[in-house]
């Protein structure tokens, strides 16, 4: 038991409040023995990643949370356990003084959340705040989460969401990491269907994905707007079917491993012209 | 650990608004002890006051609830102000332009160029007040311009903008430059004139409006409107969270706009890439499927508006020839036709309601009120006051201290501190000049225009005039004294402004600022002031949308550097000018008004009902007052809900009543305007603006510029954050010369053609000027348009028109024309120019000079590399 943080996905609007009040809490202030001073730039402590995703028009911006994990096998205190500790509470310290030139405990970490100071000669690292948590407090960049996308507390008052987490690195489980994903985005495919000689768009056209890798198959009918969005989907390739009454149906080759997709729109063709 | 981690809290405002307006409420941790700021953090309602005590609001619609929780929704913007106080770019003590010499050669063709050197307090004040009684003596008071607006921080004894008007108050008046109804251009020049709304053009009338649209409403459209960024100098995140309620309750956001702004990145639901400035085709557009399938409510125009037969007319084909076909539209704004059809259909069956936050190419570009007047036209013919169908704004929620204009259950009380206000009072002098006219009218007087041209003046205003300058009798411009440097990078046509700040008939300027940027560098002498963080004053919030809120601002730490308050800077000057005697005699205490700091405090506090809760010392103590949500809000009516009843009851404030589709007041004020006729129509092109990809000047200029409010600035505010500058590719974008360089969005699709790489350096260009940004190539802007954000610091090595900017300060190259012949709105956002990349290594050998210049990539430009003489 003990502290976790809870990052959901779906709540973040990536204003980086979160990184800055990193930067407000840490830089120019010296919480010893937590922490020394972070210098003014070039680290990130706590940081959002930005993702642009899709093509004109589909287009969405994805915001992830990157930060020490807290991990229960911490790959950094196996590196240096003389020097990195993990508190009772779950918070893993690089101690400042111990952890003098040790430059191997910022390669150790898998996730690139440790950071070289050059001029005070140490490792540094998201402390989880430890100065604040002891007087009470939450971490700086939880408090100021306008939309409680970061979550702070006891692990026993998480347990729904622990159940509902992923993690941002599923390979590295066996570290154990302390920090809790909710709705991490995967893949859509989407596009707009169109009769390009009425120039109308066509509502409540069949629109069915099959995921060419895995045959599973996913149905839906196009909205108000001619739209269709396959959202949640894997990274993977596709076969998209488009039919509507009257028209030939139309078969795309689409794929989703390197980005979401807009297949863009998909003309159908009336099948009897004579209609 | 020894110290004490949570330090002291003080209250402060961190947001922009500036005429004795507070925003943003922060608490600030301070260590007294050691003079620092430890932290900044939301500020919490419930500290002194209980949910019972603020008659704490929710909102359900259903099934589900809202509240808007007890801290205040604070923003980067605000979280980062430390680095604004520490920041390497504050003027570090006042300074004179070495080649200016007050008693020999001025040398203003030198201004931009020239280095500084540090002098003292007293000799800078000794000089200002010596060229305010030589002026006062060769011109008269009105050739000294006054530049005492635009959006420093909010303060009110140490007032930012316009102590020095106080001051020339006392002494014989002075020219104003005139504070626009900037931000809020098409509404102001257009709307007003088909629905009223006095005094912006937007909707006055948004009680309830949240609450409505959760119970009632389909969809919402946000037309070019950024909750996740305009907001943020003024407000912060609880715009952002009504957004995510509406996304939980399955309210459609619509978002219209060239770019995927940050709020459709977010909360979009479907994007429709309008190009920029040409939304009035695709309303047009809309409006035809409406009429040609019958869809829009004829029987609701038929009481609630007049002029629609004329103006369906124009859109039939009947006055130009020309249907207003999607087909017609598709050419001109690019979105395919079956997409308009489809949009105007799904608008034409829901319940639907427009939603803004100012700003963007939909509202400040030329013409603009075209567009903001087809809005309404449209809103009218969807019957706009029914449920779910209104116009709201996530911003300005009590803007004028009016209490209608919030969509959120309203404060019992809008605090107003004005006795502790010291800065200018909207007072308007004879002599005056509209902002956007200042180059012309200090290069080529005299011009005339119609109207004040300010911000809250009523619609008839706009018919008044013509007015001139100079006034009849007077001589041009001879000096200015600005505490608002930033003209170039905020205005329409800075290129022009930087010849006219280095015209022969400019003797003096002086600049008063805490950070050297922009216009300072054309002054001839600087004082620096400092920031909020370093003087105690008093302050409200009524913005949040949560409860409006007086505070006391304690000092947080002793001023930087060889710093004054924006007041005191003034009274330096104010002191020097009493030894003239006469009309300067005894000027420093009657500028001063009778009263310390302290009691100006206390007299903004006994000005509020706070001041019926608790003592002065108390409210010292307490820091703050927040006053209850207003008694039975539920009760007050929806939106437009009155008029949409009873339109003989309620009218509007049109000459009519109702809504004017044809503008009987233009019709006749202006009969041969074709650039704002009493119809809202679509325009091509006029003797101003020439701004069309399809027309002949859109050969050589191809691409489109959008310059929305910045995600990282306010304005020209925090360009120097090196918290926000480090995010490379999302702030700022390093050059192979270590120069950050602003952001440009170039679709794939044009940097395919133009053989750009996320990273190149590129010039943004027309014949006024060129502008350099660091290429960001993405999907978040459509085809055939640029992106830049407006407000980043000017730092040219070419000066005037046709000049070069490295800041990437793209308001250098916007037109100089206003919005339109008798509407004098800046143009400032979708304008066309061309882009290509450059060699910055190139550039460096032709422009030593500037781009040697000292430079911090961290912070970027640095208050001393100016500086010659210093310590």
């Amino acid at each position: 038991m003990g502290k976790i943080f809870i990052f959901d996905h779906a709540k973040c609007n990536g204003c980086r409040n979160c990184q800055i009040a990193c930067k407000d809490e840490h830089v120019d202030n010296d919480w010893s023995p937590y922490a020394k001073p972070q210098p003014d730039t070039g680290q990130f402590w706590t940081r959002i990643n930005e993702t642009v995703c899709g093509q004109v028009p589909k287009v969405k911006v994805s915001y992830t949370l990157e930060t020490c994990m807290h991990c229960d096998n911490a790959p950094c205190i196996a590196a240096a356990p003389d020097a990195v500790y993990k508190r009772e509470d779950g918070l893993v310290i690089i101690d400042p003084e111990k952890s003098k030139g040790k430059a191997e405990i910022v390669d150790s970490c898998p996730y690139g959340a440790i950071f070289w100071n050059e001029e005070l000669d140490i490792p540094q690292k998201c402390s989880g705040c430890a100065h604040l948590v002891d007087a009470g407090e939450v971490p700086h960049c939880v408090d100021v989460c306008p939309h409680e996308a970061i979550r702070f507390g006891d692990e026993e008052d998480f347990a729904d969401e622990i159940l509902a987490s992923t993690l941002l690195y599923p390979e590295r489980e066996d570290d154990k990491p302390r920090v809790y994903y909710l709705n991490l985005p995967k893949r859509f495919l989407a596009g707009v269907v169109v009769d390009p000689e009425a120039d109308e768009v066509i509502i409540g056209a069949k629109v069915t994905a099959e995921n060419v890798d895995t045959n599973e198959v996913f149905v839906q009918k196009t909205d108000d707007f001619g739209d269709f969005w396959f959202t949640q989907v894997e990274k993977s390739n596709w076969r998209v079917y488009v039919e509507s009454e009257g028209y030939l149906t139309r078969v795309i080759e689409a794929s989703t491993v390197e980005e979401d997709r807009n297949v863009g729109p998909v003309f159908l063709y009336k099948s009897d012209l004579a209609q | 650990m020894a110290q004490d981690v949570k330090g002291t809290p003080i209250v402060k405002g961190l947001g922009f608004n500036s005429f004795g307006i507070g925003t943003n409420a922060c608490t600030v941790d301070i260590d007294k002890e050691n003079d620092k700021i430890l932290r900044i953090r939301p500020f919490h309602f419930d500290e002194h006051q209980t949910p019972e005590e603020l008659n704490a609001w929710k909102l359900e619609a259903r099934g589900s609830t809202f509240e808007p929780g007890f801290k205040t929704l604070i923003s980067p913007l605000s979280l980062c102000y430390k680095k604004r106080v520490y920041s390497k770019n504050r003027i570090p003590y006042p300074l004179k332009r070495v080649d200016w010499d007050p008693n020999g050669d001025r040398n203003p063709q030198n201004r931009g160029t020239s280095g500084y050197e540090r002098i003292s307090w007293d000799e800078a004040a000794e000089l200002v007040a010596a060229e305010i009684k030589r002026v006062h003596d060769l011109y008269g008071p009105a050739s000294i311009l006054c530049e005492l607006d635009g959006h420093g921080e909010t303060k009110f004894v140490h007032a930012p903008h316009g102590c020095q008007s106080r001051m020339f108050d006392l002494i014989g008046r002075y020219t104003l430059q005139t504070r626009q109804p900037d931000s809020w251009e098409g509404w102001y020049w257009g709307a007003k004139h088909i629905w009223g709304m006095d005094p912006l053009g937007q909707n006055s009338l948004q009680n309830n409006v949240i609450q409505d649209i959760a119970r009632n409403g389909d969809a919402v459209l946000f037309w070019g409107c950024d909750v996740e960024t305009t907001p943020l100098g003024w407000g912060g995140y609880l715009a952002s969270r009504i957004c995510f309620w509406f996304t939980e309750l399955g309210i459609k956001q619509i978002h219209i706009s060239p770019d995927v702004n940050y709020t459709n990145a977010v909360h979009g639901d479907y994007w429709i890439p309008v190009k920029p400035n040409t939304d009035a085709a695709l309303q047009l557009a809309i409006a035809y499927t409406w009429i040609i399938e019958g869809t829009y409510d004829q029987e609701y125009l038929d009481t609630h508006a007049i002029g629609f037969e004329n103006f369906k007319y124009y859109v039939l084909g009947g006055e130009d020839g020309i249907p207003k076909t999607p087909k017609w539209a598709e050419a001109i704004c690019g979105v395919p036709s079956y997409v308009i059809k489809a949009f105007a259909r799904y608008w034409a069956k829901h319940a639907v309601s427009i939603a803004h936050c100012n700003g963007g190419s939909f509202i400040r570009s030329c013409y603009a009120h075209e567009p903001a007047r087809l809005e309404v036209a449209l809103l009218g013919m969807q019957a706009v006051g029914k449920p779910g169908a209104n116009q709201f704004k996530f911003i300005e929620w009590t803007l004028y201290g009016m209490d209608t204009v919030t969509p959120l259950p309203p404060s019992s009380e809008i605090p107003n501190c004005s006795p502790a206000y010291r800065g200018w009072f909207r007072s308007f002098p004879e002599s005056f000049i509209p902002k956007t006219m200042i180059p012309q009218a200090i290069m080529n007087p005299p011009v005339t225009w119609y109207g004040h041209i300010g911000a809250g003046f009523p619609r008839e205003d706009q018919f008044e005039g013509p007015y001139t300058f100079p006034l009849e009798g007077n001589e041009r411009l001879h000096m200015i004294w600005s505490d608002t440097p930033c003209w170039e990078t905020c205005w329409n046509g800075g290129n022009e402004m930087q010849e006219a700040l280095r015209h022969e008939s400019i003797e003096f300027i002086i600049v008063q600022h805490p950070w050297m940027e922009n216009d300072c560098f054309f002054a001839d002498v600087i004082l620096p002031t400092n920031t909020k963080f370093e003087t105690e004053d008093i302050g409200t919030d009524s913005d949040n949308g949560q409860w409006n809120v007086v505070y006391f601002e304690q000092q947080a730490i002793q001023p930087r550097l060889d710093s004054k308050s924006d007041m005191e800077a003034v009274g330096e000057v104010a002191k020097k000018l009493e030894k003239y005697g006469g009309i300067y005699e005894n000027l420093y205490k009657r500028y001063m008004g009778g009263k310390t700091c302290e009691e100006y405090i206390e007299a903004g506090f006994l000005n509020t009902g706070a001041a019926e809760k608790m003592s002065f010392e108390e409210f010292k103590e307490r820091q703050y007052y927040a006053f209850p949500t207003k008694e039975n809000w539920e009760e007050l009516p929806v939106g437009l809900s009155q008029f949409y009843n009873d339109p003989e009851r309620y009218p509007l404030s049109t000459p009519s009543g109702k809504l004017e589709y044809y503008s009987t007041s233009l019709a006749e004020q202006f009969p041969d305007d074709k650039e704002r006729g009493p119809i809202p129509k679509w325009i091509d092109e006029g003797a101003g603006h020439q701004e069309r990809q399809y027309l002949a000047r859109g050969r050589k200029y191809p691409f489109l510029l959008v310059s929305n409010h910045p995600r990282w600035r306010v304005h020209a505010n925090l360009d120097d954050v090196t918290w926000f500058r480090e995010m490379e590719e999302y702030v700022k974008v390093t050059g192979p010369d270590g120069y950050k360089y602003e952001p440009v969005w170039v679709h794939p699709q044009d940097a395919g053609m133009l053989g750009l790489e996320t990273g190149d350096i590129v010039k943004i260009y027309n014949e006024r000027g060129a502008v350099m940004g660091g290429v960001r190539v993405t999907e978040r802007i459509r085809p055939g348009v640029v992106y830049q954000d407006h407000g980043s610091r000017v730092d040219s090595a070419v000066l005037g028109r046709g000049g070069l900017d490295r800041g990437g300060a793209n308001n250098l190259i916007a037109p100089t024309p206003t919005t339109s012949e008798h509407a004098h709105g800046e143009v400032t956002s979708g304008f066309l120019v061309n882009v290509e990349k450059v060699d910055v290594f190139k550039l460096a050998e032709e422009y030593p000079e500037a781009f040697n210049r000292k430079y911090d990539p961290d912070c970027g430009l640095v208050a001393d590399a100016r500086i010659v003489k210093g310590e």
